[in-house]
């Protein structure tokens, strides 16, 4: 807490240092060569894909971003504002889940006569608001204007599992504005980077709270992300609950219901503790709390601490309150529950049998349907498994993604998209024990059982470990494995 | 050669015989008007009625034969013959929904003057001249049908599979009883249509059923309960240790229940069945259908208790199994397939209101109900009952009253526990809400939904009950099946 304090100082000293008079000035068009990963081959990437975004220049030679008009990039252009020239760019750091990302341009004289763009504070619905960018329709910068039509938390579209604050503007905000700086007063008082789909005069902009937790966490050279406390939390409206908690009959106090196995929060809190405040924020009976003006889940308040830190929380238990301090951390499970970027999958083939961990992205790539056609057993075990059967979790649930035809696999029954069980008698917890088992004195024969059902397959040792350069070969594999 | 000669011998057989006009069946087939009660799943108290019409052939003295499809719950069943006229009361004397069969009869003497049984073909079904016969608007209808296959699928209302016959029609709305006939007998009864393709009980499944039922020995159809699959590959049959040609259907799982004396084990390769030898693909050849897969050889012409003689492979050696075919149950499963001719169970507390969980519940997401129920609902299919739990009971919704403020969201929850007290079903609910605790009712969902826990005033319990169900006009509080 200390250092966001720290923080919010260095920014509004030197918001009074200097003002641009003309924000354009900073803002630039950014194009982008990307090339996204294949889930269900994980050697293979996709097909080049040309985009465009808005980014600005900011304080210390940097420009400000959406993280998801930089992903899997394999080069980025930028382009000043009324500059013929292109500059090439990269990325410096990457936050996906409140996506955003800072780049650098190398060429100096990219940063010429330009006064970096300042950053606001959050700003008041119902305040008028300008967005800058290069939405599609035209070649040159675009502005629209609106107000602030509320403040809340909102699910970030990029990564898809995470609900960070987020602010409602009618300001048009269309593909090719995101990244682009919202304007107030000539601060940046937000970054353009979401629409909802059936909603008409509606965008969304990433407001200064979560752009400052951005770059304090990058502070000490790597991004960590937003933490969460870990605990699942249920109303406590009713009123025999309350009694049965000894709490007086009021608005105050949300209980904590379950608590996310594996997290830290387990050694703090239990269930039906009662969580009175969090930081400097007193909680509502439905788990809300007032945020700048503006009522919003308590999540809010946990995301302000950064990976690492404690939160203190006054809570209701055994009928009397105490303070206690719970750790906040990014959950590792929680990016495979989500959008993943920039980072390709791991894989391992032998024998042209494909071994992927399981992750959102991979379960994307049976279509559109994914949640039927993938099976309850896949579907369970990354999302459920966790929560209802703790003690028999794998850290990293493998997958037999594909079979890639051969002699050597022809005849096997399983030809991919199968949760592994064991190899050679092994419990394949994650990728690396996958390799191990394959490694293991075996009578001549590998064996490989799947969940469910028992179902198993067998393969002759001599004529994989034969075959598996030449079927790398065949299929342009060049390396058998990503660790 | 062989199967040409006796192609050539169909046909010749088939010219000498004159094909049965349409007229000939005016006396064997009536016309039945079925008025069935309904639920609302979601609102379980709500009787509605329903009417359908289908078709019934006199198969002796005073029986009608039809198929057991929208024969549940019934209020009124009538019967019509030529189509007009005079309808005639009609009660069902037996069915049996597995094998989606039922005989009814009448008590007025004057329906059966002047109708004339049907007989069943026997032996090879002779493939040309076959028609399909219906009452409709008053008339006679005959159409022709073409022979397609003979199969092994899942039964209309049941969980089985058993023989089928297809043939294709360009007659629409097939699927109500309508007979299949060939040469002035009846093939078959027809239990569905998707396109042009009509699916009918074949008179070889539905003739022994009848003879056993007359001689007053029917005990219900038996089953294969267990799962197998193909097994192709060579080096599965190398680890285990068969000598020779592939051959044999693999067995995966057994499940729990039902519990049987003499049972297969996962791993066990089935080689023979009733002396039918069994390939590698799990096909059998049956003497009068052609290749079927080896889930048949439980049903044709065995009943539950009848012994199956099984040749199988076990742990390196062959040995002999005297397979006893259990009865098939609907209540086997963790979630029953279906609950015929019982209104819908349900109990009302305190504007809770708890269900069974079942696949008619789940029917009420509509059709696609795997797609579109909750995925923790629809995950529970597939799974198994232990011996701590034999069924689910689901909060299925909260009706809205202060008794139950803060909880009116709640909804499509699985619960695990009353007061401390384990729920499998809702007669468990009754029994935990006569104990509670402390002047508190507990309610405790299974881990991983969203809500864990509730608790509610026990002593305003009653009251509240009878307040709800005059402001939602709920007749009674429960429908609970005594077990």
């Amino acid at each position: 807490m200390k250092s966001i304090c720290c923080l919010l100082t260095a920014l509004a000293l030197s918001s009074l240092a200097a003002l641009a008079a003309d924000p354009e000035k900073a803002v630039v068009q950014i194009f982008t060569f990307s090339q996204g990963a294949d889930w269900d081959e994980p050697w293979k990437f996709e097909q080049l894909r040309r985009s465009s975004g808005t980014g600005f220049i900011i304080k210390g030679r940097r420009i400000m971003t959406n993280a998801h008009v930089v992903s899997w990039a394999r080069q980025l252009m930028v382009k000043r504002y009324q500059d013929p020239r292109p500059y090439l760019a990269r990325v410096v750091f990457v936050g996906h889940d409140c996506d955003l990302a800072l780049l650098e341009v190398e060429d100096s004289q990219f940063y010429n006569g330009v006064d970096p763009l300042e950053f606001g504070t959050l700003p008041k619905v119902r305040s008028t608001v300008v967005t800058y960018g290069y939405p599609a329709g035209g070649e040159q910068i675009s502005y629209t204007r609106g107000v602030v039509s509320r403040i809340e938390l909102q699910t970030y579209a990029h990564i898809g599992n995470r609900s960070l604050l987020g602010v409602q503007t009618d300001a048009a905000i269309n593909p090719g504005n995101s990244g682009g700086p919202v304007i107030q007063d000539d601060k940046v008082i937000g970054v353009a980077f979401q629409g909802m789909p059936g909603l008409e005069n509606a965008g969304f902009f990433i407001p200064p709270p979560v752009i400052q937790h951005f770059l304090e966490d990058i502070q000490d050279g790597k991004y960590d992300g937003f933490p969460s406390a870990g605990i699942r939390t249920a109303p406590l409206q009713n009123a025999a609950y309350r009694r049965k908690l000894k709490l007086p009959d009021n608005d105050k106090g949300v209980r904590v219901d379950s608590i996310v196995p594996g997290t830290p929060a387990e050694k703090v809190l239990r269930p039906d503790d009662v969580v009175l405040q969090v930081g400097s924020y007193p909680v509502g009976s439905d788990g809300s709390i007032v945020y700048e003006g503006n009522r919003m889940a308590l999540a809010m308040a946990v995301q302000e601490a950064q990976h690492g830190q404690s939160m203190p929380l006054k809570i209701w238990r055994d009928g009397k309150e105490q303070t206690v301090a719970v750790p906040v951390e990014v959950s590792a499970t929680d990016k495979v529950l989500g959008n993943q970027y920039d980072v390709p999958p791991r894989y391992f083939v032998y024998a042209g049998l494909v071994f992927t961990p399981m992750s959102l992205d991979y379960l994307k790539t049976f279509g559109r349907g994914w949640s039927d056609t993938a099976g309850a057993e896949l579907t369970y075990e990354l999302f459920y498994r966790r929560h209802e059967s703790p003690k028999t979790v794998r850290a990293e649930p493998i997958v037999l993604s594909t079979v890639l035809a051969d002699e050597v696999n022809a005849n096997l029954r399983t030809r991919g998209r199968a949760l592994v069980d064991k190899i050679n008698g092994v419990r394949i917890e994650r990728l690396e024990d996958v390799i191990r088992a394959f490694e293991q004195p075996t009578n001549g024969q590998h064996f490989i059982e799947f969940l469910p059902k028992n179902t198993f397959e067998c393969l002759e040792r001599e004529s994989a470990d034969k075959a598996n350069a030449n079927i790398l070969k065949t299929y342009g594999i060049q390396r058998d494995r990503r660790l | 050669m062989h199967l040409l000669l006796l192609s050539f011998f169909l046909l010749a057989s088939t010219a000498l015989l004159p094909a049965a006009a349409a007229s000939d069946w005016e006396n064997s087939l009536v016309y039945l008007e079925v008025t069935r009660k309904t639920y609302e799943v979601f609102q379980p108290w709500t009787p509605k009625s329903r009417t359908v019409q289908k078709n019934g052939l006199i198969i002796g003295a005073r029986e009608i034969l039809t198929t057991a499809e929208e024969l549940s719950d019934r209020t009124l069943v009538r019967v019509q013959k030529g189509g007009r006229g005079k309808w005639w009361n009609a009660e069902v004397t037996w069915i049996d929904y597995h094998a989606n069969l039922a005989v009814l009869t009448a008590a007025d003497a004057t329906l059966w003057q002047g109708l004339k049984p049907a007989t069943f073909t026997t032996g090879k079904l002779p493939k040309e001249g076959l028609q399909i016969v219906r009452w409709r608007s008053g008339n006679l209808e005959s159409r022709k049908a073409e022979f397609n296959q003979f199969l092994v699928e899942d039964a209309r209302l049941s969980f089985i599979q058993h023989l089928q016959l297809e043939a294709s029609t360009e007659m629409q709305g097939v699927g109500w009883a309508e007979p299949l006939v060939v040469n002035g007998k009846v093939a078959g009864l027809a239990t569905g249509q998707g396109g042009n393709n009509a699916r009918f009980l074949p008179a070889s499944f539905i003739e022994p059923i009848l003879s056993a039922r007359k001689a007053g020995k029917y005990p219900g159809l038996g089953y294969f309960p267990f799962t197998w699959t193909p097994v192709e590959n060579p080096s599965t049959f190398k680890f285990l240790k068969l000598p020779g040609d592939p051959r044999g259907a693999l067995v995966v799982d057994v499940p729990a229940a039902p519990v049987l004396e003499a049972n297969l084990k996962p791993r066990d390769l089935i080689l023979s069945v009733d002396g039918f030898d069994v390939d590698n693909q799990g096909y059998y050849k049956d003497p009068d259908y052609g290749q079927l897969i080896v889930e048949n050889l439980g049903s044709r012409r065995k009943f539950a208790a009848d012994v199956v003689k099984l040749k199988i492979w076990r742990d390196g050696a062959q040995m002999d199994l005297d397979y006893r075919l259990p009865k098939l149950d609907y209540s086997v499963k963790l979630l029953a397939e279906q609950a015929f001719d019982q209104a819908p169970e349900y109990l009302i507390a305190g504007g809770l209101v708890f269900q069974p969980l079942n696949i008619p519940l789940l029917r009420g997401f509509g059709d696609d109900w795997k797609r579109r129920a909750p995925f923790r609902l629809t995950y529970f299919a597939g799974e198994a009952p232990s011996a701590t739990r034999s069924g689910l009971v689901v909060l299925s919704s909260v009706l809205p009253d202060p008794y139950v403020l803060g909880y009116q969201d709640a909804r499509l929850l699985v619960v695990d526990a009353i007061n401390g007290q384990k729920i499998s079903r809702l007669a468990d609910v009754q029994a935990a809400l006569q104990k509670p605790q402390d002047g508190f009712h507990t309610v405790e969902f299974l881990r991983g939904d969203n809500l864990r826990r509730i608790v509610l005033d026990a002593g305003m319990m009653d009251e509240a009950t009878k307040r709800i169900l005059e402001r939602y006009r709920i007749p009674a509080a429960s429908h609970v099946e005594a077990k």
